[in-house]
């Protein structure tokens, strides 16, 4: 570590509250066997899935540009690597020798502020919060100059096959639909398009949400199917009892939260309620695109898009619809939406 | 003078005797006057006489209402019930993508006015709906509760028992849910 490190928490032991652990625990280090970092709106997460749980020092450099992540008693062992992870408040991590003891660097942007850590269990994890500093307020766009980046989430696969008609299986459809919105919109340069699976794949929500969150995206669009020959538009209908939790004051403590606080927790699947305007807008420029102008969005309560952290909407195609005519409506609708939004 | 008010006596002994005698027999029919939205005040339930409720079901994309008879019951809980499982003997529910599926198991009332509906899945495999459909078919159980009971501020679903994540995989069930007339017909 360098002199100019400044250091915030000299060691956590991993108490018995957190991790219950043998004795021997104390010595053998922490072995991580799986690195994680997801971003939202307000703050980046990181998530060190360890094996053996172990007391651990977290620093952060004097001039706010780093952390130092490190084992505080015995070695740490990394059993994968780390994932190369840039959202604009983490610029990387690295895994670093000092002084013949491995540690992990994630390196800052300059819009990074506080930052906390907790620890939860089944599976034990660590978990480090980076929140976006005081004045860095997320845009729901990204700034001229930079493209959108643009999710897009064919429903189903794998062995959820979705429904099954004369077309054939909705999971299949959902995924030609989404390559073929993917063709039209990457012809223009200010979009980059994701998809959050490209193959016959089964994800879960979280799954699809964490890929679109990470990669940043400031669009989402679900697709599915349904029998019949009409398309419909679908957008979060949040439960308002739910958005009061979500707009609960965040203690501003360090240490933050106790270990696996159901406050802590409850963030994730929440990320949809700061978009709701956003979501509006894109919606009804899809519903507008593919069922004309009095065509308007259903407000439904989705599982897929609650903790997508973009102006997100759900798409069910018509099965006896026209693909590639659905695709190309979509892709409309998405180049509508931001350019009225930019 | 005796013999008018014997006549007197004998005919309001036979008017009277007359009276009892019809009550006893039934008398005239009680009208039942029961509509949506309104329901028996009294706690005791008189079991040939019946309540009339509204239900929604799913039809082209929206919801579309109708009524049937239902037994009285005692209370706005049981009532309730009896009203969800009139949904089901409605024909048009048998077609119906996620209730064709799926059968009333219990549901309950709380004191803040939260009814849970908890459904049982009648098929091994997963349910398979589109969006809409898994929406409708929910809202067409949540609505048909909370518009003929006034006491029913909302509903939220459990399946099998538990809370679950989402019936046909769309819709989510951890959120509590609050009727939508703009789901029904016009």
């Amino acid at each position: 570590m360098t002199v100019r490190m400044r250091r915030l928490i000299t060691f956590m032991i991993l108490s018995a509250l957190a991790f219950p652990m043998g004795a021997g625990a104390v010595g053998q280090g922490l072995i991580i066997h799986s690195v994680r970092a997801s971003s939202y709106g307000q703050f980046t997460r990181i998530v060190f899935e360890i094996e053996t749980a172990g007391p651990y020092v977290l620093t952060r450099a004097a001039d706010g540009r780093s952390i130092q992540f490190g084992s505080y008693d015995g070695p740490l062992v990394l059993r994968t690597p780390l994932p190369p992870f840039r959202d604009g408040l983490v610029a990387g991590m690295e895994l670093r020798d000092e002084s013949g003891k491995k540690i992990i660097v994630v390196h800052l942007d300059a819009a990074a502020g506080g930052v906390k850590d907790f620890t939860l269990r089944g599976p034990d994890r660590i978990v480090i919060d980076i929140a976006r500093g005081a004045g860095q307020a997320a845009s729901v766009l990204p700034a001229a100059g930079r493209p959108f980046v643009i999710a897009l989430d064919p429903g189903h696969g794998g062995a959820d096959i979705g429904l099954v008609t004369a077309q054939g299986m909705e999971k299949a459809a959902t995924l030609e639909i989404a390559q073929a919105i993917r063709k039209i919109l990457q012809a223009d340069q200010r979009f980059k398009v994701i998809l959050t699976r490209d193959n016959d794949q089964a994800l879960s929500h979280d799954d699809r949400a964490a890929a679109a969150n990470t990669a940043g995206a400031a669009i989402f669009v679900g697709l599915h199917a349904a029998p019949g020959p009409r398309a419909r538009v679908y957008i979060e209908d949040l439960d308002d009892d739910a958005d009061e939790v979500s707009a609960a004051p965040v203690s501003g403590d360090f240490l933050g939260f106790e270990s696996g606080s159901e406050q802590q927790e409850s963030i994730w699947g929440r990320q949809q309620a700061a978009h709701m305007q956003e979501s509006a807008a894109l919606g009804k420029a899809l519903a507008h695109r593919l069922g004309g102008e009095s065509a308007e969005p259903v407000q439904a309560p989705l599982a897929g898009i609650k903790a997508v952290d973009a102006a997100a909407a759900v798409v069910e195609i018509g099965m006896e619809q026209n693909r590639h005519k659905a695709a190309e409506d979509i892709a409309a609708g998405i180049a509508q939406y931001v350019q009225q939004n930019r | 003078m005796l013999i008018v008010v014997s006549i007197a006596m004998l005919v309001i002994i036979a008017v009277g005797g007359g009276y009892v005698w019809w009550r006893m027999n039934g008398g005239a029919p009680q009208q039942q006057i029961a509509g949506p939205g309104s329901m028996p005040t009294s706690t005791t339930a008189i079991p040939s006489a019946s309540f009339t409720v509204t239900v929604y079901l799913p039809l082209d994309g929206m919801l579309a209402a109708g009524s049937a008879a239902v037994k009285l019951e005692p209370d706005t809980q049981s009532q309730a019930r009896e009203a969800l499982a009139a949904l089901w003997t409605d024909p048009r529910s048998a077609q119906a993508a996620v209730l064709k599926d799926v059968k009333l198991r219990a549901l309950y009332l709380d004191a803040a006015g939260t009814a849970y509906i908890d459904l049982g899945t009648t098929i091994p495999q997963d349910i398979r709906a589109s969006t809409g459909e898994e929406l409708l078919a929910l809202y067409a159980l949540a609505d048909t509760v909370m518009q003929n009971f006034d006491e029913v501020k909302r509903v939220r679903f459990l399946v099998n028992g538990r809370e679950a994540h989402t019936l046909a995989g769309h819709i989510d069930l951890s959120e509590k849910f609050e009727k939508r007339m703009d789901l029904v017909k016009p």
